[in-house]
């Protein structure tokens, strides 16, 4: 007994070993399932004071090149709503018919306008924090997205900041769609370049060109449906060669992401509500 | 006692700014991040007690990983390090040396110290980089982000020493 006791004390450092190696373990298995981990991210508190006084320090510094990119999409988007409203009057004699069309957009769709305070682009699995969380209306699973493109989805929220999955995360999966061909497809990362995705699940039917925009599909009920993805670069077939993989060019750039918005999507809850109902009617009827 | 313990902290939150406000931005050929709070686990003297260690640099690893989004990974591989830490320091001490060593390249040796920080450097961005791929799906950038990580924390640890022992 005393010898035993006498072993414990001297290799006591092996049980703390063991024990602190358990619980990181823990933590890097559990992070996904145990949600009081928002106080193990950068959405506590601390870390996201930190992290929002260094960036609105870097904030200064880019401000004059957003400024550009914003003007310059603007004036794009100006000519191209133009055009469109030329091409509706020429085709239907309704010069009401834009404005309707736009108010119809945004009615279901509520923006959130919120800073990002730290981001990473190099690991496998990068997240992002805002300055925005709960006390704002941020929710989790709400959608992200910038000026440029698409951003990502909010994974966890504190009270005052959230932690986003970006579209340059393995576990990032969003329905998107080919603009103006229809055909349906899920957007995936594997790590590597930041610019870079691929458009998996693309039927092998499917018409289209290089070069054609990817936007939101609006099945997910995450991002409204036509927010701009990228473009097709390259097509491959998938492993299994029942469908075509696109890799595709981010439009957003995600190394210069200062300003994006959180969209709240008011009639969420009722379509998952919906959806819901649909489940268990069928559950209850097997 | 309670000196070497603020000394502890504040090395700690230094080491943490410094890594999640400068370095973590700094990616040479998009995979060569200078991991410098391993530096931590380096210069703690030998004659410290064991479990200290291991809870000191458990948690540095653990506020890396609420800074940085990487919940466990630098935790562990900080904790594996702490816990190598005293039996390499005894492999490279010089023989009639004190008891409260402090590892550097003055009390080492240089080329003894350069051995030293490149041990302890690449099991900590073995097990890093391991944990956070997990699966090997891409094994060139695994090995890539390994070897260039070391190399290049490697030379800012020395770089540092060399600075702090001409003080």
């Amino acid at each position: 007994m005393r010898n035993l006791l006498d072993f414990l004390s001297r290799h006591n450092h092996w049980f703390v070993f063991l024990l602190l190696e358990v619980v990181s373990l823990t933590l890097l298995f559990k992070y996904n399932s145990y949600q009081g981990s928002v106080w193990f991210s950068s959405a506590n508190a601390v870390a996201g004071k930190m992290y929002e006084w260094d960036s609105s320090v870097k904030q200064y510094f880019a401000l004059t090149e957003v400024n550009r990119q914003l003007t310059d999409r603007n004036i794009y988007l100006e000519r191209e709503v133009e055009m469109l409203r030329e091409q509706v009057k020429k085709s239907n004699n309704d010069t009401t018919l834009v404005e309707r069309l736009q108010q119809n957009i945004m009615r279901d769709y509520e923006t959130i306008p919120a800073k990002v305070v730290s981001s990473s682009l190099d690991k496998a699995n990068n997240f992002i924090t805002i300055d925005k969380g709960s006390a704002d209306g941020v929710r989790k699973d709400m959608g992200v997205v910038c000026g440029q493109g698409i951003v990502g989805i909010v994974y966890l929220c504190n009270e005052h900041y959230s932690v986003v999955i970006p579209v340059l995360n393995e576990q990032s999966n969003i329905s998107c769609t080919i603009r103006g061909r229809g055909y349906f497809g899920y957007l995936r990362w594997h790590g590597g370049s930041p610019e870079t995705a691929y458009v998996e699940d693309i039927p092998r039917h499917a018409h289209f060109r290089l070069g054609d925009f990817i936007v939101t599909s609006g099945y997910s009920s995450v991002f409204p449906p036509g927010i701009i993805v990228g473009r097709i670069k390259h097509v491959y077939n998938s492993e299994n060669g029942l469908s075509y993989r696109l890799n595709i060019a981010l439009s957003t750039d995600f190394s210069r992401l200062r300003d994006v918005s959180v969209i709240n999507d008011r009639e969420m809850d009722k379509k998952l509500e919906l959806l819901r109902a649909a489940e268990d009617s069928i559950k209850a009827r097997q | 006692m309670s000196l070497n313990f603020l000394r502890n902290i504040v090395f700690i939150i230094v080491l943490l700014l410094a890594q999640t406000l400068l370095l973590n931005h700094i990616s040479v050929f998009g995979c060569a991040t200078p991991l410098l709070y391993v530096y931590f686990a380096l210069t703690v003297q030998r004659g410290e007690a064991k479990w200290a260690t291991l809870l000191w640099c458990f948690f540095m690893g653990l506020l890396v990983d609420i800074f940085t989004n990487t919940p466990g990974v630098a935790a562990a591989s900080m904790t594996l390090v702490g816990f190598l830490q005293p039996y390499v320091v005894e492999l490279f001490a010089p023989r009639d040396s004190a008891d409260d060593l402090r590892p550097s390249p003055f009390t080492f040796g240089s080329s003894k110290y350069t051995n030293y920080t490149i041990i302890l450097v690449l099991i900590y961005c073995f097990t890093f980089f391991s944990l956070e791929a997990f699966n090997l799906y891409n094994w060139g950038q695994w090995i890539a982000c390994i070897v260039a990580s070391t190399i290049i924390t490697v030379v800012l640890i020395l770089v540092i020493e060399y600075f702090r022992s001409k003080r």
